[in-house]
């Protein structure tokens, strides 16, 4: 298919149309097949219009794009959510949008990374809805639209950069702006399975729900699953016409109950994969919420934590849960964009991004990112991709090697001269560029040891210490899943005004552990700022990965955590995929505080019966 | 910081404006401000020509169709009232509702698919009244700074009527609710201890018991006629200057339970259709034009198959019009309101200021609150809203409602009786002189209810003919010797403030206005607001026509989206005041447009 598109004699060989649809016998679709919203029609028109705006669009007196990029995104979603054996939401979404990014200036220096005080949408970017059937004539005009809206604010960034640099106080000035990328092709659509339809999760949703209604002392709980495939087609005045398609499903168990001295306890179990053929099988997910309902009840007359600071071991879900809240943020190598806040700049970490050379952590400790990766250990990873956000592809990339910190994770805005992107472009900031991020994380460690190993090795270490007991977690809360309407209002902003933002998510699932092997489930358990040098004392690693995957929220763990109320089917099916790969980690020293908040009485009257 | 209450309607969708730096008509010299007002003109005695269909909300009550659902949260309802009512803070009053909500969207823009949605809702609303009916959670604080008020939430409740299950999520629902109540009085208690001044209206009002069991409705139809309908609407469009063109429909059904403890029992179900054309424009100064054409109906079946080239054609050419038009300049002179412009005019400028609980909110402006009894516009005009109107003149009216959201039965309420005031939109929070609700507490599932209009209906004793009406605004423009007259046939929305913290003005957004001058010749003009203070302008009414038109739309409020009709003769203003309408800055694209008709950009696409 020809695609006229500026600058585009240097591109490759257009990659030939996708095979038809095999016209044989009528066989129920297990693949999703090509897009019938996104077609080559619908992309040549795209392109038509780049053309138009690499050559004509110009405001006189200003400077003309030096660089426009489309991003074509649909998105079909399934979700269902039940409670004690009965839907309380199902929902089957289709979105398709195209959003158009424009910068002005040139590479040495351009509107890019630049928040405009006050007005941090203004970005250079901007997006529209397209039909969910192709139109060319309308996705020509939305090209049209949101290309003139986006040069209109790339103008109004690069002016107040330009303006925010004489005024100085800006200490980048010899970074270059942007990167240079060649042309990509990569036409061929990418199938994948067929969604789960929404009424297939309601049915699977139903079914482990019910199992909930054993348990009287919970307060409430639900299942919520989701399913959905993101297909994405980039088209760029540098010549690239390249598409990628993402599929992922998922599964959530959440319950809630209230200790006997009335904090508000909560647990989940989260698993998400490629298909619903990676996730547990039903009885599986029966089982699971049948032991996260009895963690729950010991964890009613569980004791609070006191003070404590020592060894802790991180196992399974508590250590991956250690990489992503302590460790994954700082990994980004993209500048931030001058004028972030310095609240928002927190989340992009940054502990890491002058120490490249430097020894960062236990030199047993090696890290990669390797967002081509699919699975790990016999499990799906969602992680990867072929191309990121910017659409360059993605790479595999040794972060940490034997302790020393050897590249960072990059996009397109370097951070120093020379500087490529390595195709890890997945989140924006404020000032619209894109930030390189984690995707599919492998964290390793060099002599490891079975579990109870660690175990012994972390009495030893506490006993060390003086301490009567070590300490083990197993999981940290995620807010996206757990946020329960428990606060009132008042509360609520009492919450946002009282908390420490540094600190990273509640424990949830924590035990003291004696030296005569008796494990004691502990409550409150809530870490202080863990520091980036907290890495260079892990002092023990097991032997069996443990494979995580989640959605990397784009708001904060409070912002979750007030916000997560007002959704109405809980189904968190938003996010950053992502996915780390983990032994168990055993940290020489950390502190850990008490958190007793979330108190309420108990409930006047016992509940209803529900089986 | 202290709240901004605003009050707000639209059909569908307020327009949205664009900036306009230069008219295509050079503005003229200042329009110069006009001599003492004349002296009141003569009508006949001929009142305007109304006919309404009511219905009596306990029509059809079919008790064998009572879903178990109720059973179910009057059974938790008595459970947990018995504990309540003990208790140190006691509650004294339970409420539950459970509304079931289909939404069904499809809009099609320029002949293809861009909305396709079909979503089924079920959501739980707890109210527990903690304290005595005399002082209790609800009541508000010296300093409100909103943080007293129950948390907005969507309390989910599993889709059927398992009893194990709804019960329980009731059941933790109460208990946070009645958690949040009683942490809500501790702070009234506090500040009233503090205060000299105490209002002295109770805050809440009880109401019998009422039980009443509609037949759920169902929701049909053609879903794939209605996509290649859309799809055939939108592609018409795109007509003349039109360059943003869509078609949409809405059908929702809706079921709601209720039960209190007052022993009322409640199942209503209705269904609601909409049929909008919008089209829209950039004009060459930047300003965004937009046009909505829309039709209501009880069923998808009401809405006309014949609708939509007359939607399109008035659509398209009023925007045509619209593009070409000069921006209008700040007036102050005789005007005109024509039928449903006069409707969205009554319901900002009138409807929300007799809401009763703006009376007694110590931050609203209480416009109306001492005037009980008093002339507050012409003797031969009346004002009264009733949700029992099914139908006013042939037109289905979009705020029928059987009961309100707090369990008391709909019921016309006089609210201006020959040009006196005489009533208040009441629900059950209570106000000196009047006492009860008279079903008007309404409310968007998961918000709080506050009393809301329904169908607010304007008559006039004495009308004209809406000929006649034209040729008196003539005779007024000649008597205060101004260069012409405004003529307002539609407005879009508009907003009131009645927070006593800003002005007591409203503002309404025509979208089309016309001078009109002394030789009765028309000029349609674009980017002007109608603003002005309530009472002023009431009091400026000198005549009404005989026909009344009847706008139907949602207006939003603290309580959300609620269904609502504002129906009124056309009138005549000896004296209003428009001013130049906020519009964002922006400019036309750069580029000329690519081709978005069919027959462009290859042709066969």
């Amino acid at each position: 298919m020809k695609r006229l598109m500026h600058v585009l004699a240097a591109a490759a060989l257009i990659a030939p149309l996708a095979p038809p649809m095999a016209a044989a016998k009528p066989v129920a679709p297990v693949t999703a097949g090509p897009s019938h919203a996104v077609t080559n029609d619908i992309l040549d028109a795209v392109a038509e219009e780049l053309n138009r705006a690499m050559t004509d669009l110009e405001i006189p007196g200003a400077p003309k794009p030096y660089h426009v990029a489309y991003k074509i995104t649909e998105v079909e979603v399934n979700d269902a959510v039940a409670s004690l054996g009965y839907t309380t939401s199902k929902k089957e979404r289709h979105f398709v949008s195209i959003e158009a990014r424009v910068r002005v200036g040139g590479v040495d220096f351009d509107n890019g990374n630049f928040v405009v005080a006050q007005a941090d949408g203004i970005d250079g970017a901007a997006s529209v809805n397209l039909p969910l059937e192709a139109t060319p004539r309308m996705a020509r005009r939305a090209a049209w639209l949101v290309t003139d809206a986006a040069y209109k604010e790339a103008l109004m960034q690069l002016r107040a950069k330009l303006d925010s640099r004489k005024a100085g106080g800006v200490g980048m000035s010899s970074v270059p702006s942007w990167t240079t990328q060649p042309a990509l092709v990569s036409e061929d659509p990418i199938d994948v399975p067929v969604n789960e339809t929404a009424a297939q999760l309601a049915t699977r949703a139903e079914a482990v729900s019910k199992v909930l209604r054993d348990y009287d002392f919970l307060r409430e709980s639900r299942v919520a699953a989701t399913s959905f495939i993101e297909r994405r087609w980039y088209v760029t005045s540098e010549g690239t016409s390249a598409t990628d398609t993402r599929r992922v499903s998922g599964v959530i168990v959440v319950a809630a109950a209230q200790a006997d001295d009335g904090q508000d306890l909560t647990q989940y179990f989260m698993r998400y994969g490629h298909t619903g053929r990676d996730l547990p099988t039903d009885d599986e997910l029966k089982a699971e919420a049948k032991n996260l309902a009895e963690t729950l009840k010991a964890l009613r007359t569980a004791p609070l934590i006191e003070q404590y600071s020592g060894p802790i071991l991180f196992e399974g879900e508590g250590a991956a849960g250690m990489v992503r809240n302590t460790l994954a943020p700082h990994l980004g190598g993209t500048p931030l964009p001058e004028g972030l806040r310095p609240q928002e700049a927190k989340q992009f970490g940054g502990a890491l991004t002058k120490k490249v050379g430097l020894r960062v952590m236990t030199p047993t400790l090696s890290i990669t990112d390797d967002p081509t990766m699919t699975d790990a250990a016999g499990k799906a990873m969602i992680g990867g991709y072929h191309l990121d956000d910017e659409g360059v592809p993605g790479q595999k990339v040794e972060v940490v090697k034997s302790g020393f910190l050897k590249q960072l994770l990059t996009s397109r805005t370097p951070s120093r001269k020379g500087a490529v992107s390595n195709g890890h472009a997945r989140r924006t900031a404020g000032g619209g560029v894109f930030h390189g991020s984690a995707t599919n994380l492998f964290l390793s460690g060099k002599g490891g040891v079975p579990r109870k190993a660690l175990e012994q090795k972390l009495i030893a270490e506490a006993r060390a210490e003086g301490l009567p007991y070590g300490l083990i977690v197993r999981s940290f809360d995620d807010a996206a899943v757990t946020a329960a309407p428990e606060f009132t209002r008042r509360e609520l902003v009492q919450l946002i005004s009282n908390a420490d933002v540094d600190l990273p998510p509640p424990v949830s699932v924590a035990y003291r552990l004696f030296p005569n092997g008796k494990l004691e489930l502990v409550r409150g358990v809530q870490l202080t700022q863990v520091p980036i040098r907290a890495w260079k004392d892990v002092i023990g690693v097991g032997n069996t990965p443990t494979v995580y995957n989640y959605l990397a929220p784009t708001d904060s763990y409070l912002e979750q955590k007030v916000q997560g109320f007002q959704s109405d089917g809980f189904v968190p099916s938003g996010g950053i995929e992502s996915a780390i790969v983990t032994p168990d980690l055993l940290f020489k020293e950390l502190d850990v505080v008490d958190n007793t908040t979330g108190q309420h009485p108990l409930p006047l009257i016992a509940p209803p019966d529900q089986k | 910081m202290r709240r901004t209450s605003r009050a707000w309607l639209a059909a569908a969708a307020l327009a949205a404006c664009g900036h306009g730096s230069s008219s295509k008509t050079p503005s003229g010299p200042p329009v110069p401000l006009p001599p003492a007002a004349p002296p009141p003109l003569v009508l006949p005695d001929i009142p305007t020509t109304i006919a309404t269909k009511a219905i009596e909300p306990m029509t059809d009550d079919t008790p064998a169709e009572r879903s178990a659902l109720l059973d179910i949260m009057s059974g938790e309802n008595a459970r947990w009232m018995k504990t309540l009512s003990a208790q140190p803070d006691p509650g004294y009053y339970l409420a539950y509702q459970i509304t079931d909500q289909r939404l069904v969207v499809m809009e099609a823009e320029g002949g293809a698919l861009v909305t396709d949605s079909d979503e089924t809702d079920r959501n739980l609303d707890v109210e527990v009244r903690v304290g005595a009916p005399e002082l209790d959670n609800s009541h508000q604080l010296s300093d409100d700074n909103g943080l007293n008020a129950p948390l907005s939430r969507h309390g989910a409740v599993p889709i059927g009527d398992d009893k194990g299950a709804i019960a329980r999520h009731i059941w933790v629902e109460t208990d946070r609710r009645y958690r949040e109540a009683v942490q809500a009085l501790a702070y009234v208690r506090q500040d009233q201890s503090t205060l000299k001044k105490r209002t002295t209206a109770p805050d809440f009002a009880s109401a019998p018991k009422e039980v009443y069991i509609g037949k759920v409705a169902k929701l049909e139809f053609d879903k794939a006629a209605w996509v290649a309908r859309l799809k055939r609407c939108s592609e018409r469009a795109y007509k003349g200057v039109v360059t943003r063109g869509t078609c949409r429909a809405e059908f929702s059904l809706n079921t709601m339970y209720m039960v209190n403890s007052e022993g009322s029992q409640i199942q209503q179900s209705w269904t609601n259709a909409q049929l909008s054309v919008s089209v829209g424009v950039k004009t060459d100064d930047g300003m965004n034009l937009n046009r909505l054409e829309q039709r209501f109906g009880v069923t998808p079946a009401d809405l006309p198959a014949d609708a939509d080239d007359k939607m399109i054609e008035v659509a398209t050419k009023d925007l045509e019009a619209l593009h070409e038009a000069p921006l209008g300049d700040p007036y102050v002179g005789p005007a005109i309101l024509e039928g449903r412009a006069a409707g969205v005019f009554f319901h900002e400028v009138f409807g929300h200021r007799i809401e009763g609980h703006r009376q007694k909110d110590e931050t609203s402006g209480q416009t109306f609150s001492s005037y009980i009894g008093k002339q507050i516009m012409p003797e031969w005009l009346s004002v009264y809203d009733d949700p029992t109107i099914a139908v006013l003149n042939g037109i289905q009216v979009n705020g029928f409602y059987r009961f309100d959201d707090e369990g008391v039965r709909a019921r016309h309420v006089p609210l201006v009786d020959n040009g006196k005031l005489v009533g208040f939109e009441m629900g059950r929070n209570p106000i000196d002189g009047f006492p009860t609700s008279n079903g008007h507490g309404r409310r968007q599932p998961g918000l709080e209810p506050v009393s809301r209009q329904g169908n607010l209906v304007v008559t006039a004793s004495k009308s004209v003919e809406q000929k006649d009406l034209e040729k008196l605004l003539i005779d007024e423009i000649k008597k205060q010797g101004r260069p012409y007259g405004m003529v307002f046939t539609d407005i879009s929305g508009g907003f009131t403030n009645t927070s006593a913290f800003a002005p007591q003005a409203f503002k309404v957004n025509p979208v089309m206005a016309y001078r009109i001058y002394p030789d009765g010749r028309r000029e349609l003009v674009r980017g002007v607001d109608i603003g002005g203070t309530p009472l002023v302008a009431l009091q400026s009414i000198r005549a009404a026509s005989r026909t009344i038109e009847t706008f139907n739309g949602v207006c939003g409020a603290e309580s959300g989206w609620v269904p609502v009709s504002a129906s009124a003769p056309s009138l005549l203003l000896e004296k209003l005041e428009t001013e130049k309408a906020f519009t964002p800055p922006d400019r036309p694209p750069v580029l000329a447009p690519p081709s978005i008709r069919a027959q462009a950009v290859g042709g066969s696409r």
